[in-house]
């Protein structure tokens, strides 16, 4: 194992240890104790021990639900980190329940446009796409892509994943006209990025998309055309292979 | 480092805990602070496998305390050992699981297995060569019971190849708590079947008459508790002292266990006194191996006439000599009514460990595997058939989510379980 995440494990652990003694004679210290434990039950995804992480932040969960003034946004965010760790452990039933979750306590909590909740409906639709639900799919990309539109303006790079993540959903579904709208739509607001929010990793993605888009039209040049983009942008990348994962920890919140 | 986790859940499993640390305190020559008496008190023990050191030369029980109840560990942390258990390692939540195995499997045990599991996962990380663990409750009540089983199931799935033992404390045939405890039985019993390694079955009206008979005086659930911590102690004792022969708990698994499931034990410790009143009681070897071995001797209801022996341990404390051993097991030995396979010398597994419980120059211990333990579960899946059929009580555990469906499955497995023992005579 990573010596480092060891000794952060392990740390971490200490912490949960010395917190849960401060918890039981003082109850106010429960909002604490919760906070320990999310921060060792992210570590313990990370070395991969998802049934240990499981057990935290359920525990995290039980003791949030005890604190004499329930807050809806901890709530929230712990079924969102619960959901998330399923769906890397690959249990997708699980996932898209407690994102549902999440999304019910934020409804009831009227905490809708707000990003975390965005990325929840984005990350909930994944799910849907992955079961293949594809209309509860498309309703959530729809419903993150109007809040990411609020929060983040409608030129934004979270609305252009959105847009993309759309059209490989309409794209999978056969449905090549609208996927290549939504392609298109990222495309434009992707070219126009400023320097530092400028992703070629994501830019020269879209170009693949749409040229898997253009060439099931029947439009073989445009498709060559965005591949060989999608090429050159790569090899400028001087042999840069953004993180696989990446992609998906963009749109987790990690300041929760 | 062979650890062992105890893990004492609901409150007879917390009130046996009471009695057990505070024994196995003094064998290790510690206080009830959990600091050594004296600096050459704990030299001959492997102190590491019922305690974890810390910085300042305390040692802490590798033992986690779980109660839906707050009254008996309350008593604990505020009686003389309030400084010994980690609170780190205490759960308790309020409200308890009302006598219903379905609350305390379902609704109360869902809200809290997962802080449990934490901190068992928080100790097991304490150890170097974690052994296995040891699981005190009642199977009548509520948390014990319900709890009690969904913490074996999950410790199970979790650590799938540790050893899991259990003491767990039946419903007396003749005394009774409360109408619904042989449903909590009968559904405890099916997971200890299918989770556990080894159980030792102990009854309270037979923990009450060898008290009785032994102590001439009316016992008090301490006395029968003492017991319980006696036979603990010694299990384990042949792990944490030297001895010629040592014994762990695999090798009494592997021992005791001639077929998959038939791991139901019932135990007999010996001799019998009252807690402070041991003196130095200096029996023979010969008397000492008799009453470890008499029947009456046993803590639970068991049928003796009906039945055969399929396995059985002893493992003899203190001051015994390995000739006297040897000599006189081979006469108990052939005493034994024992499975007709069975090797005519074999069957009979033999520790020796060097120090005896505090207050005696010796002791012996029986652990056996007897057929006639299917007295017990028949008993329970009577009582089970005759309030199941008229559909009584069984609305609690529905609202709870435990369908009938799932009691009647419970109850065939246990009825299989005595059948299985019945055949193998």
């Amino acid at each position: 194992m990573d010596p480092n995440l060891e000794r952060q494990l392990f740390s971490a652990s200490r912490s949960v240890e010395e917190v849960r003694r401060l918890a039981y004679r003082e109850p106010s210290r429960l909002g604490q104790l919760v906070e320990q434990i999310s921060v060792l039950a992210d570590l313990r995804q990370k070395e991969g021990d998802f049934r240990k992480a499981e057990s935290l932040y359920r525990e995290a969960l039980f003791r949030a639900q005890e604190l004499k003034k329930p807050d809806p946004d901890l709530l929230c965010g712990i079924h969102s980190l619960l959901a998330h760790l399923y769906d890397r452990w690959g249990r997708m039933d699980k996932a898209a329940e407690y994102y549902e979750k999440a999304l019910k306590i934020a409804d009831d909590a009227a905490l809708e446009d707000n990003d975390k909740v965005a990325t929840i409906k984005n990350n909930l639709a994944m799910i849907f796409k992955g079961l293949r639900d594809y209309k509860k799919a498309e309703k959530y990309y729809q419903e993150a892509l109007d809040s990411f539109r609020v929060t983040d303006g409608s030129e934004s790079p979270r609305v252009a994943s959105v847009l993309n993540n759309l059209g490989v959903l309409y794209y999978t579904n056969m449905d090549v006209e609208r996927a290549q709208q939504m392609h298109e739509r990222a495309l434009g607001i992707r070219q126009n990025l400023g320097q530092d929010q400028m992703d070629p990793a994501d830019l020269s993605q879209t170009y693949i998309n749409l040229g898997a888009v253009y060439k099931a039209t029947g439009d073989f040049q445009k498709a060559e055309a965005c591949v060989d983009r999608a090429k050159r942008i790569r090899s400028g990348m001087n042999g840069f292979h953004a993180n696989p994962r990446r992609a998906a920890a963009l749109l987790i919140d990690k300041t929760l | 480092m062979r650890e062992i986790l105890s893990i004492h859940v609901g409150q007879c499993g917390n009130q046996i805990a009471d009695r057990f640390w505070r024994l196995v305190l003094r064998e290790h020559g510690l206080t009830e602070q959990g600091t050594p008496k004296d600096s050459s008190a704990a030299n001959n023990a492997n102190m590491e496998v019922f305690f974890h050191k810390i910085r300042d030369g305390k040692y802490i029980p590798r033992a986690v305390l779980v109660d839906l109840e707050p009254g008996v560990i309350a008593r604990i942390e505020s009686g003389e050992m309030s400084q010994l258990f980690d609170e780190s390692s205490i759960v308790r939540k309020i409200p308890g699981a009302a006598n219903n195995w379905a609350r305390g499997y379902n609704v109360e045990g869902e809200r809290v297995i997962d802080q449990v599991m934490n901190v068992i996962d928080n100790a097991v990380e304490k150890t170097k060569g974690l052994q296995g663990f040891l699981l005190t409750h009642s199977i009548g009540g509520g948390s014990g019971s319900g709890l009690g089983s969904l913490i074996l199931e999950r410790l199970r799935q979790a650590y799938p190849k540790k050893r899991i033992f259990t003491f767990s404390v039946a419903p007396s045939p003749v005394i009774s708590d409360s109408a619904v405890e042989p449903y909590n039985a009968i559904l405890t019993l099916q997971r200890i079947l299918d989770h556990a390694d080894g159980a030792v079955i102990l009854d309270n009206e037979a923990l009450f008459r060898i008290a009785k008979a032994k102590l001439h005086r009316s016992p008090n659930y301490m006395d029968l508790n003492h017991i319980v911590a006696l036979i603990m102690s010694s299990v384990t004792a042949s792990l944490r002292f030297p001895g010629k022969l040592n014994t762990d708990l695999s090798e009494f698994v592997t021992n005791l266990v001639p077929f998959p499931g038939n791991h139901f034990f019932t135990a007999s410790f010996a001799p019998m006194r009252a807690p402070g009143q041991e003196g130095q009681v200096r029996s023979n070897f010969p008397d000492l191996a008799r009453e470890t071995f008499a029947q009456d001797n046993f803590t639970a209801a068991i049928d003796w006439q009906q039945g055969v022996y399929l396995a059985a341990s002893a493992l003899f404390r203190g001051d015994v000599k390995q000739k006297e051993v040897d000599e006189n097991m081979a006469t108990i030995r052939k005493g034994l009514n024992f499975a007709s396979y069975m090797p005519s010398a074999g069957g009979l597994k033999i520790g020796v460990a060097e120090t005896a419980p505090e207050g005696f120059a010796s002791s012996g211990l029986a652990l056996v595997n007897h057929t006639g333990i299917a007295a017990v579960f028949e008993r329970l899946v009577t009582q089970f058939d005759i309030m199941f059929d008229n559909h009584a009580y069984t609305h609690w555990y529905e609202a709870a989510g435990v369908s009938r469906e799932m009691m009647a499955n419970a109850r065939d497995s246990i009825a299989n379980l005595a059948r299985s023992y019945r055949d193998a005579s």
